[in-house]
């Protein structure tokens, strides 16, 4: 099953802030919705484990992440993939933050995800509604942790 | 109808299944009922990816799991010569855990073995797979342009598996073009499941002698030991194949599974029974699925419906590996009874398959080796003949059909049917549903915008593979076997190489020994399932069991009788040419005042046997010389909600003709249940995927299974044209209502809805897509 969003977060804290705070894997890993652990590997790389639940699937999801920040163009690109309890999920995601006003950046983001196995079959009606809620939970806690 | 079976009369006789009051009382016999001391149970990782490398395994978590005793992966198992198992029809390999990569959703990755089966469950959950994506192909069509190359471990680098055809290629494309009257449509005959109640498993272990015991959910055990002989170095001697109690099977327990292979593994590597019982949606999800033929079907006539030809061209997905449980000879299964019940002068009938990345198998489902889709191809098309002369069907069948002075009848397509009435069936049919009253019903609704079907399907199906010159599996004939010991009491045993999965051989097999041999049924035990004790044979599918096996019961217990003349001879103190068996006991011609019954003979056969040979008892192997061609006709009445789409069906007879009936009470129910399978083929099951090769029926929330509530009552009738070769001229019944019953609901929905132009919709038919289909009539007609 493909999943594709996109959207544009405005976060009120400045760009340096913002950037500094989404290229840090530890503080990135932890706006996870639902998670349980993160294990940073290296400073573009961490481990996280995170409850799922998609209508009856639910289970813990075990996920790999790499971080592929661009400085120079304020670019971060993001690879996850694992998963769990016989179901997987791919996913690419991208963002280009920019100032938008003082102490106010715009943070432009778009996202492809797979999910395969029972995720997908069993929990395919709900799959959409429930990735959009996950979706906002993450950028709520972005924002609340920079304001 | 006569229920009471007697030693006088016992063939024809409705007598109860002897089996069946171990079933209601709960006391069958079940492979997961077993457990052994010690015993281990095995959990199999899976892949959630549908076409994907693996660049890793990691078992070390699972290995600290609590209760976990080993894990065992595809390079464990190829590093000792087990990575692969040969698939049945013989031409391809299937990876018992994968190496290197995963081809299907779902497919066997790792084995863990564990002290309880939720041990082994954590376990698995504990492994660490590493995939890397690769692009999915999910059907046959896009398999076709080898863009992905599923199979590099082929010698041919194609995704293309056989093209296979029967049939005169030019004479049937000069017939239809020179037709003035033709017909053309493709028809897909879904990715169906049998989904049996009981899902596969096994338990296996070595005993102290060193002897491997398998006790397996299998509906050919004796193909079984072979295999497993012939893939694991293991003589055939030091293996035991036992299938017990069998929950259904409808092929789904024909092919070896990776699991059972797993198991064996476990148990020689560990030293202890291992079990392994898979889950509904592993049943679901990896084991032979059924059907996936997309068929262009065309027909030719003459202007006043007299067909001139056939053609019929398929594409056919089987999966990841080409694990159709074929003969050898045949790899597209006896598809080529698709000119069905017609007098077709040419025809020419065709199969390419292609690999995906969707789950192996292409078994039959309650059918005789792709039978169904031949049925299902040729009973649409003469219905879709039938709408383009604006004939009704039912008098452009009768205008075709093989006569009954025409059989013994070879067909263009290489077979030779037995015997047959097909006018007295469809006859008797018509009759009954009140065809004529059911048009004039139909003429008045259509008047108000109703819409009401009737369809018909008169198909012809074979059965009983079948002749060894022509069918085997692995190189094995497609024989069967009886062994009959009569003890001295009268009573007996009957052991053959089939093995009942719900049919109830116990109540037929010992219906045929006691008719032959004069003794009650009650008193004949049948055994099967035991490669130790019951004789070699291919087993039970594809409604073989009464051809081959049944017929050799027959034959051994015609061997026991004349051996049991020359000691009533002996008893009535005559020569054996002056003995007679009449009326069911042995007489002296022409005085009637003296016999001996065969009771009588058993006990002298160990008491009193003079100079014959003590015992009474013979084995018989039958090769048929040619197979069976049970068939029928079937009427569907259906009324559609024209609003909502929902498709009531309100009548459906089967009048079946399956030659000699054994037990008409037994074959009223293998009926009743064949219809209720075809119904949920008709409207209710479908295994899909979506483009990704995401498996979307993995349950059955989302794989229907009819309850009562959604099932038609079913009308059932009969005539009887015994099979002349068969030694009691029987044919065969299992799957005649899976084969023959999709087309009649499709056929009556079609006729419902083509006052609005609707011509086809493809199984299953769901409101939704009736719904559909009507709106865009309606909107066309705008």
């Amino acid at each position: 099953m493909n999943l594709e969003y996109r959207g544009t977060e405005q976060i009120p804290a400045g760009l340096d802030k913002v950037w500094t705070f989404v290229t840090d894997p530890e503080k990135v890993g932890r706006c996870f919705p639902d998670v349980i652990d993160v294990v940073v590997q290296d400073p573009t790389h961490f481990d996280a484990v995170v409850q799922v639940g998609v209508g009856p699937v639910r289970g813990k999801f075990k996920l790999k992440v790499e971080l592929m920040p661009d400085a120079a163009k304020h670019r971060l690109d993001m690879k996850v993939s694992g998963g769990g309890f016989g179901s997987a999920v791919d996913m690419t995601a991208g963002a280009d933050i920019a100032e938008s006003g003082p102490g106010a950046t715009t943070l432009a983001w778009s996202g492809q995800a797979v999910a395969r196995g029972p995720i997908a079959a069993v929990g395919g009606r709900v799959l959409d509604a429930q990735a959009q809620k996950l979706i906002g939970q993450a950028f709520a806690t972005v924002k609340e942790r920079l304001s | 109808m006569s229920t009471q079976a007697t030693d006088r009369h016992a063939i024809g006789v409705a007598m109860k299944r002897k089996e069946d009051p171990r079933f209601i009382q709960g006391k069958g016999h079940y492979i997961d009922d077993l457990a052994f001391p010690g015993m281990l149970y095995l959990a199999l990782v899976r892949s959630p990816y549908p076409h994907a490398e693996i660049k890793n395994i990691d078992i070390a978590d699972a290995m600290k799991v609590p209760g976990v005793k080993a894990v065992i992966t595809g390079k464990d198992l190829d590093a000792a010569g087990l990575g692969w198992l040969p698939t049945f029809h013989g031409f391809d390999k299937q990876m018992v855990l994968a190496i290197g990569k995963v081809l299907f959703q779902y497919q066997e990755v790792a084995a863990v073995f564990a002290e309880s089966r939720e041990a082994a469950a954590d376990g698995a959950e504990a492994v660490q797979v590493d995939y890397a994506p690769l692009p999915v192909v999910a059907d046959p069509f896009t398999s076709k342009t080898d863009k992905v190359l599923l199979r590099p471990d082929r010698e041919q680098k194609t995704n293309h598996i056989f093209h296979w055809e029967v049939g005169d290629k030019d004479a049937t494309a000069r017939a239809l073009a020179s037709s003035p009257r033709r017909i053309k449509e493709r028809l897909w005959f879904q990715r169906c499941h049998p989904a049996p109640l009981e899902p596969c498993g096994c338990v296996a272990y070595f005993d102290t002698m060193g002897r491997l015991q398998f006790h397996v959910t299998s509906q050919a055990p004796h193909v079984y030991r072979t295999a497993l002989a012939l893939v694991t170095g293991i003589p055939e001697d030091k293996i035991h194949v036992i299938s017990p109690d069998l929950g259904g099977g409808f092929g789904n327990k024909v092919p070896i599974y990776p699991g059972y292979v797993c198991a064996i593994v476990g148990a020689l590597k560990i030293g202890r029974p291992v079990k392994w019982i898979e889950t509904r949606t592993e049943n679901l999800t990896s084991t032979g699925f059924a059907r996936d033929y997309h068929m262009d079907v065309e027909i030719g006539a003459t202007e006043d419906g007299r067909v001139t030809a056939l053609h019929v061209a398929t594409t056919a997905d089987h999966g990841a590996f080409d694990a159709a449980a074929d003969p050898s000879k045949y790899p597209a299964g006896i598809f080529g009874i698709v000119t069905g019940s017609y007098a077709f002068p040419v025809a020419h009938a065709e199969v390419d398959a292609y690999f995906t990345n969707k789950a192996p198998g292409g078994i039959a489902y309650r059918c005789s080796f792709r039978v169904t889709e031949a049925s299902y191809a040729i009973e649409r098309g003469m219905d879709i003949l039938a709408d383009e002369l604006g004939m009704d069907a039912a008098e452009l069948r009768s205008k075709n059909f093989v006569k009954k002075e025409q059989f013994p009848y070879p067909s263009a397509l290489g077979f030779t049917y037995d015997s047959g009435d097909y006018q007295k069936t469809l006859n008797l049919a018509l009759e009954k549903i009140g065809y004529k009253q059911l048009l004039e019903e139909q003429a008045e609704k259509r008047a108000r915008g109703e819409l009401m079907g009737i369809g018909i399907s008169t198909f012809t199906e074979v059965v009983g593979a079948g002749p060894s010159k022509h069918f085997d599996i692995l190189g094995i004939k497609m024989f069967d076997s009886a062994e009959i010991r009569i003890h001295p009491t009268g009573a007996g045993i009957v052991r053959t190489g089939t093995k009942s999965q719900g049919q109830g051989h116990e109540t037929t097999w010992a219906q045929i020994v006691a008719e032959e041999l004069g003794l009650d049924p009650q008193t004949i035990m049948v055994e099967e399932g035991d490669t130790d004790t019951a004789p070699y044979g291919l087993g039970t599918y594809a409604s073989r069991s009464t051809p081959t096996a049944g017929a050799a019961i027959a034959m051994a217990a015609r061997r026991i009788r004349e051996k049991a003349r020359k000691i009533a001879a002996h008893l009535l103190e005559v020569g054996e040419a002056d003995v007679e068996w009449k009326d069911y006991k042995f007489q002296v011609k022409g005085v009637p005042s003296k016999t001996v019954t065969m009771k009588d003979v058993a006990f002298a056969a160990y008491t009193n046997m003079a100079q014959n040979e003590p015992g009474l008892e013979a084995t018989f192997y039958y090769d048929p010389p040619n197979m069976t061609y049970p068939n029928g006709t079937y009427v569907a009445v259906v009324d559609v909600d024209r609003d909502t789409g929902e498709v009531k069906v309100r009548r459906f007879l089967a009048v079946d003709d399956c030659g000699t009936i054994i037990n008409p009470l037994v074959v009223e129910g293998q009926i009743h249940g064949g219809l209720t399978e075809g119904f949920a083929i008709a409207f209710m099951q479908e295994v899909q995927y979506d483009a990704e090769g995401n498996n979307l029926n993995t349950n059955f929330t989302d794989y229907l299974l009819p309850t009562s509530l959604e099932t038609p009552h079913w009308e059932t009738d009969k005539t009887v044209t015994p099979s002349p070769h068969h030694p009691i001229g029987a044919k065969g019944v299992g799957e005649s209502p899976n084969v023959g019953s999709p087309a009649a609901f499709v056929n009556a929905v079609i006729d419902a809805l083509s006052p609005l132009g609707v011509r086809h919709i493809d199984m299953p038919i769901t409101r939704d897509k009736v719904w559909r289909a009507i709106q865009e009539a309606e909107q066309s007609k705008k």
